[in-house]
């Protein structure tokens, strides 16, 4: 009985401090941001890269003396919680932080699952969040209105430009394999007509679930027939399978496309030179000389954390904290105000100018590749930062 | 069609089959002596891989020894878990009623304590390390170290272990005690002694093919439960308490599972499975090689 | 023996009139924490009417809860949510009419394992469903207010124990207690054994059918791995065991017990959550299988002495 009346006396006083009277400018209130990330579970590994650049940002932002919320400045702190890679938690928490933990805003959790699972409960709270780590055509289907998608990787417009890119090196055959997560799939669902338009036969094409522990049926199918490329619409840890099973089989395709993965730091590592030349999902590269935000970012990132950055990833997630940021000095912390800010403005990131239509980012969809280990934008040709380069062999 | 009858996919099948039979052989000596339905005897085969992890990655120590220390702990554990819970559960005649029935909560509830320990040690994430991942060839087939190795020795533990039941007075105390335990007290042998050691065999079998698949695969805390599926699959498809029945059963089910997937698509693994697992409990509950002996 | 009845019943209906104003009287918090009390109550009163009762233990009830959310899914956009929900109690009626057929031809380990199996098929036969359909997950959008989901789902857990309390006391739960107690024997005196375990299968879905309607509602959020989770049917199975499987007041200690418990680790502790509930499992199947309601009658029959 105790337990539950002081949850009651709790809930009561932190509502009524938040209702408040305002955010009085000498109210040195922290900014609460609430997020969950897979600290544990399939997802963990890839989801690192997140968590540093929210925790960047923080940093930055609180050196600067705050968060700038209309005006007034307020220190940043985190509410974070581990949603074991189980899209379900991820509900449970996010309702837990919009109604009992009451925080300020909330930050995106990591891919498209999680970011799909929470649409219908920032509708029906009326909670805006800038989306990070996914991109969903069915959420733009939805015509969700508190949820964004600053990621050009759009299922449908990747799945263009990967076919116009494989048409300039005239592939001829193509096999498919397609991990069953959201994303993936949505990439397969409109890759595979847009391979038939352009004439590209598929030779192989095969689906497997998360829970997949060997690839060499499928593999060995792949390279018994030869074709001009493979694409492999994988997520880290199949991604990595991937590699390993057709490096040992000596898969010999000049076009290799690894979906999400290479960006990341640890690919490069445990793969060195095999990683070269394999195609993948392009959002981001230091390289690209229009972008001036780029440079300092990719500097602050190396001296915290020693490492590159998550190509894909942590850009992203970092762009959108730029978007947040920006918004919410504009908007202070009124969710209506706020959601009208984000699906009206336009945003400086460390990606170039940001602005929305819908759900979706106004932005081309970009491709990139691995080159001696650089990332590299090779698509589309006006963004490219070095053309596109076959991929011979496996490297030593 | 050509990859269809590769000598890769056969050996794949194998190396799945044997695998499971070991996994099999286990639990079908638990429940064939004391009818028990070990649900989380694949949590064993997890504890078995996460000694294995531990001691290769902390301590350096080859797998090979890992192997038999698996072993070994996991006997060690059944044997203490024998002596120290079961025993007297079955002789409390309240208990035992109600046991076959609740034997499967009851291990359910130690599957989940030993998942979320181990979650807790050692984190959810997947474990993963590199041990004889060079491939080798021959044959024109292409196949790694570790594979081969796995192959090798659950081939040699399964048969052996059959071999065992057959021969030795163990075995053939125990395959008593699975016959019929009334009997097997009459004529003498030490009921408690056997099923001791039932249990002790059955954990470490479960423990060694966990270190097996160590090698071969990443593995997390809650990598078990598909092999007590797969267990209880092959356990009804060769007949409960029927030793040989196991051995067929797991390479009946490494097969479906292999060929089956390569025929359709991955996506259809676990309706297979649970296919022929209804499948066979509906038509043939005493197993394709089950005789009359219709254990309830 | 009805005398000490009588208020352990009166209290529970109490209990409910109480939850049932929780929206008038306290936070959006409370309302969350009696939802999910409400609902594994509703999910476990209608287990216990067929498994407590006929000691058939059915550990693939989660079938039921996801078919139901599936039928939500599939009629979103194209019916009313509020005929929604009965449809969906209905089909998992049905569906439990279908699995009935072959299932409840086994006995014992059996059976349970059986449903078990069949429940995961069906669990991933949806998922290749909706794989073909090009879907993964499911958002559901404009359903119903969370208040007015939470007095639907007040109302089922209230039915469910109606059911429960009711049937354990009709003529049919003589029949369905007979089964348990001795299934030849039952059938010897004349118990059509095999249309009570039917019905009392085919009834014991039909809430938890309507509860997953109602759960997509108010999570706004359907993926198959989630909705048919054998987790589901698990914790409904320990609810019973810890709370007591064998007559109303049973699940309704379990549940509490259990969302407390949830309520205060999950979030920050869920590998001791559930390693506490493992604890509690093991505790209770050996020592203690009546549960915290065989606690509560033992004392009570006990002080009568």
């Amino acid at each position: 009985m105790t337990l539950i009346s002081r949850r009651l006396a709790t809930a009561i006083v932190a509502m009524t401090a938040m209702l408040g009277f305002g955010f009085s400018a000498q109210a040195a209130d922290p900014v609460r941001i609430g997020y969950s990330l897979p600290k544990t579970g399939i997802f963990a590994p890839a989801a690192a890269s997140q968590d540093n650049a929210y925790e960047l940002w923080r940093e930055q932002v609180n050196a600067k003396g705050g968060l700038n919320v209309a005006g007034s400045k307020r220190m940043v702190e985190f509410v974070k919680y581990d949603d074991q890679s189980d899209p379900g938690k991820v509900v449970q928490i996010y309702e837990k932080l919009i109604t009992s933990d009451k925080v300020d805003l909330v930050f995106a959790p990591w891919g498209t699952a999680h970011h799909f699972a929470l649409a219908g409960v920032l509708e029906r709270h009326k909670v805006p969040m800038m989306g990070n780590t996914a991109a969903s055509v069915k959420i733009r289907e939805l015509k969700a209105k508190y949820v964004w998608f600053p990621a050009s990787g759009m299922p449908d417009q990747l799945a263009e430009s990967l076919v116009n890119l494989m048409k300039a090196q005239k592939v001829k055959t193509a096999a498919v394999m397609t991990l069953q997560l959201p994303y993936s799939l949505e990439v397969r669902q409109f890759l595979l007509p847009a391979l038939k338009k352009a004439g590209i036969d598929v030779v192989v094409e095969k689906a497997y679930p998360p829970t997949i522990k060997d690839m060499t049926a499928q593999l060995t199918q792949v390279k018994a027939k030869s074709p001009d490329a493979v694409l492999s619409l994988s997520y880290p840890s199949d991604s990595v399978m991937y590699m390993k099973q057709a490096k040992a089989l000596g898969i010999k395709a000049p076009f290799q496309v690894v979906l999400i993965g290479p960006s990341i730091p640890f690919f490069g590592k445990v793969f060195g030179a095999a990683t070269d030349s394999v195609v993948t999902l392009g959002q981001w590269s230091p390289h690209q000389a229009k972008w001036t935000r780029a440079k300092p970012f990719l500097a602050a990132y190396k001296a915290k954390f020693k490492d590159v950055p998550d190509y894909l990833d942590t850009a992203l997630v970092y762009m959108s904290c730029e978007i947040v940021e920006q918004a919410v000095a504009k908007a202070g912390l009124d969710r209506e105000k706020l959601r009208a800010a984000y699906a009206g403005g336009t945003f400086e990131t460390i990606g170039g100018q940001i602005s929305f239509d819908g759900v979706q980012v106004v932005a081309p969809t970009l491709v990139s590749q691995v080159q001696k280990g650089e990332m590299h934008i090779v698509y589309p040709p006006k963004l490219a930062t070095s053309p596109y380069t076959p991929k011979s062999g496996w490297g030593k | 069609m050509d990859a269809l009858l590769s000598g890769q996919l056969l050996l794949a099948a194998l190396v799945t089959g044997f695998v499971y039979a070991l996994v099999a052989l286990g639990l079908n000596l638990i429940y064939g002596t004391m009818r028990l339905l070990n649900i989380a005897h694949g949590e064993l085969v997890m504890l078995g891989a996460y000694v294995t992890f531990w001691l290769f990655t902390l301590t350096g120590v080859s797998p090979l020894i890992a192997f038999v220390v698996a072993m070994v702990l996991g006997a060690a554990m059944g044997w203490a878990a024998y002596r120290g819970i079961f025993r007297s559960a079955i002789l409390s005649t309240s208990v035992v009623e109600r046991l076959e029935a609740n034997s499967l909560l009851l291990f359910f509830g130690i599957s989940i304590i030993l998942q979320n320990v181990i979650s807790l040690i050692f984190k959810a994430d997947l474990r993963g390390y590199q041990y004889l991942d060079n491939v080798v060839e021959f044959g024109g087939i292409a196949i790694t170290g570790n594979r081969l190795l796995v192959f090798g020795i659950s081939c040699v533990v399964c048969v052996g272990i059959i071999l065992f039941l057959r021969y030795s007075i163990f075995g053939l105390a125990i395959r008593a005690l699975i016959q019929n335990r009334d009997a097997t007290a009459i004529v003498g042998i030490d009921v408690d002694r056997v099923q001791a050691i039932s249990f002790g065999l059955g954990f470490g079998l479960a423990a060694l093919a966990g270190a097996l698949i160590s090698t071969m695969q990443p593995i997390s805390p809650f990598m078990g439960f598909p092999f007590t599926i797969a267990a209880f699959v092959v356990i009804i498809l060769g007949g409960l308490g029927n030793m040989t029945g196991s051995l067929v059963g797991g390479l009946i089910l490494g097969f479906l599972e292999t060929y089956g997937v390569a025929l359709t698509a991955p996506t259809y693994q676990s309706i297979l499975i649970y296919g022929v697992f209804i499948g066979v409990l509906l038509w043939r509950p005493q197993g394709i090689l089950g005789g009359k002996r219709v254990a309830r | 023996m009805t005398r000490t009845r009588i208020p352990e019943i009166g209290v529970i209906v109490a209990a409910f009139a109480i939850v049932a104003s929780l929206p008038w009287l306290a936070g959006s918090y409370m309302v969350s924490f009696a939802f999910s009390l409400m609902m594994w109550l509703a999910l476990t009163q209608s287990w216990v009417l067929f498994s407590g009762l006929t000691g058939y233990i059915s550990l693939g009830h989660a079938v039921f809860f996801g078919a139901g959310a599936y039928v939500m899914v599939l009629c979103w956009g194209t019916i009313s949510f509020w005929l929604a929900i009965p449809l969906a109690g209905i089909i998992a009626g049905g569906l439990a009419l279908l699995l009935g057929y072959p299932c409840l031809r086994v006995r014992g380990p059996y059976f349970v394992i059986l449903t078990f199996g069949l429940a995961e098929l069906i669990k991933f036969v949806v998922v290749n469903i909706e794989s073909e359909l090009g879907q993964f997950s499911r958002v559901v959008f404009g359903g119903p207010g969370v208040d007015q989901l939470f007095h639907v789902m007040v109302g089922l857990a209230a039915i469910a124990t109606l059911m429960t309390y009711v049937v354990r006391r009709s003529r049919a739960g003589v029949g369905l207690r007979a089964i348990r107690e001795n299934e030849e024997a039952a059938e010897t005196i004349g118990v059509s054994v095999a249309r009570y375990k039917a019905f009392a299968f085919a009834a014991s879905a039909i809430i938890p059918g309507m509860v997953g309607a109602v759960m997509v509602l108010r999570t706004t959020y359907f993926e198959p791995l989630q909705a048919f989770s054998p987790i589901t049917s698990f914790t409904i199975v320990s609810i019973a065991i810890i709370g007591g499987g064998d007559d109303a007041p049973g699940p309704v200690y379990g549940a509490l017990f259990l969302v407390v418990l949830q309520e205060l680790l999950w979030a920050n502790w869920p590998q001791l959550y559930m390693i506490i509930l493992g604890l509690l499992l093991v505790f209770f199947v050996l020592w203690s299988p009546d549960g915290v309601h065989g606690w509560v009658r033992k004392w009570q029959l006990g002080g009568r002495k």
